[in-house]
């Protein structure tokens, strides 16, 4: 008896350390992540006027759990002059998850009742995830953005995807040899996001994708608020003047 | 204004070249480093990247229109940077590199004005940072 009382009192005294003062709750009590935040595709070097510093995030190779036999060979192709295996953003096509979560740009987070939402400044993406503890849906068509639902573990709110097509798992790696990675459609990923304190989250992203890895791996990434910050308009298609490195004459440059 | 530019010199800046949207390393090529003195003759303030333009006069008095890309208007704007910081008629000297097609269009990284010496960074996160 005396042992499980001691064991109940640790667990209580480790939860309540895991509690982190000041952060931003809910009705129901639970941490909330509402505003404008610099994602994982930031190192948030935050500069004077709430600037940040945007930079291209891949996953670190080092982090990865051994590959199968042709693992390595699915997930890093060649560079090979086709768009699009070597980078299908470069025709305007989606970033797919998990490469949306790295991406330099913004993402706004609104907590509703039972949901999470998120949008993505790049090219418009959102995601609309339950938190209320619901299973997935028995049958996910597989998509770009997959099927995300959403629980509590204590403060931290757990994330897990599934449904998700074959596609890039981050930005081409244009110079270390690896040419564009890509996860399969077996990929399932889980998100684990915790304040650290009033503006700062950590976003842990576990990567469990059986056709490519041994194991599930895991990295740590990490978000900040930005309260002057607002998602502003990206369109992808507008003004590429050299897109597929064939540059089109500007009206200026004409007979120049 | 000054102080916010100077400030903002040296976030954002993408050290490792990557593919992004437009795909930096298919459009520009980055041993082919390229700086240019004119003057601004027009500015599109436009997704998914602006593009400005100079002329540029050759020993002979010959002009010839540059062309170079820089960030999206919001990632600009983050860094402090908007439109009105590109005026028609300014002298300024952009660093960047060549567009993959040989043509007088590339990538403009850094943009530093005659009138006053400022420096802006203009390139995205994806692009190669010029450092010249």
């Amino acid at each position: 008896m005396h042992k499980i009382l001691m064991t109940a009192v640790v667990c209580a005294l480790t939860a309540a350390a895991q509690q982190v003062p000041g952060i931003p709750r809910d009705a129901a009590g639970k941490p909330d992540f509402t505003g404008v935040w610099a994602g994982p595709g930031f190192t948030h070097k935050v500069g004077p006027n709430d600037t940040d510093s945007p930079t291209v995030t891949r996953f670190d190779r080092k982090k990865m759990s051994p590959f199968k036999p042709g693992g390595l060979e699915f997930m890093a192709r060649p560079i090979t002059g086709q768009r699009l295996t070597d980078d299908p953003t470069s025709l305007c096509l989606p970033n797919g998850l998990s490469r949306q979560i790295l991406s330099p740009y913004p993402q706004q987070f609104i907590a509703a009742p039972g949901k999470l939402i998120i949008l993505y400044e790049y090219m418009h993406f959102f995601r609309v995830i339950p938190t209320d503890g619901r299973a997935h849906d028995k049958n996910v068509e597989l998509t770009w953005m997959g099927d995300s639902v959403g629980k509590w573990d204590g403060d931290t709110l757990v994330i897990d995807t599934v449904g998700l097509k074959e596609w890039m798992f981050d930005a081409t790696h244009s110079q270390d040899g690896e040419g564009s990675r890509w996860h399969s459609d077996d990929l399932h990923m889980v998100e684990r996001l915790r304040f650290t304190d009033p503006t700062t989250v950590t976003y842990q992203m576990t990567v469990d994708d059986p056709k490519i890895f041994t194991a599930p791996w895991t990295q740590d990434f990490g978000m900040k608020l930005h309260p002057t910050w607002k998602l502003l308009e990206f369109v992808c298609e507008e003004n590429n003047r050299c897109d597929g490195g064939i540059c089109t004459e500007a009206d200026v440059q004409k007979g120049k | 204004m000054k102080q916010l530019l100077t400030a903002v010199l040296g976030l954002g800046i993408a050290l490792v070249p990557a593919f992004a949207h437009h795909s930096f390393a298919t459009e520009y090529d980055d041993t082919k480093p390229v700086k240019v003195t004119g003057t601004i003759s027009k500015v599109e303030w436009k997704n998914p990247h602006i593009w400005f333009y100079v002329d540029v006069k050759d020993d002979q008095g010959k002009v010839a229109t540059w062309g170079f890309s820089g960030g999206p208007p919001g990632m600009l704007l983050r860094r402090g940077i908007t439109k009105d910081v590109m005026k028609l008629g300014d002298v300024i000297t952009v660093s960047g590199f060549r567009a993959r097609d040989g043509s007088n269009n590339g990538s403009g990284g850094k943009v530093v004005f005659a009138k006053d010496g400022k420096e802006v960074f203009t390139a995205a996160a994806e692009d190669v940072v010029p450092t010249n």
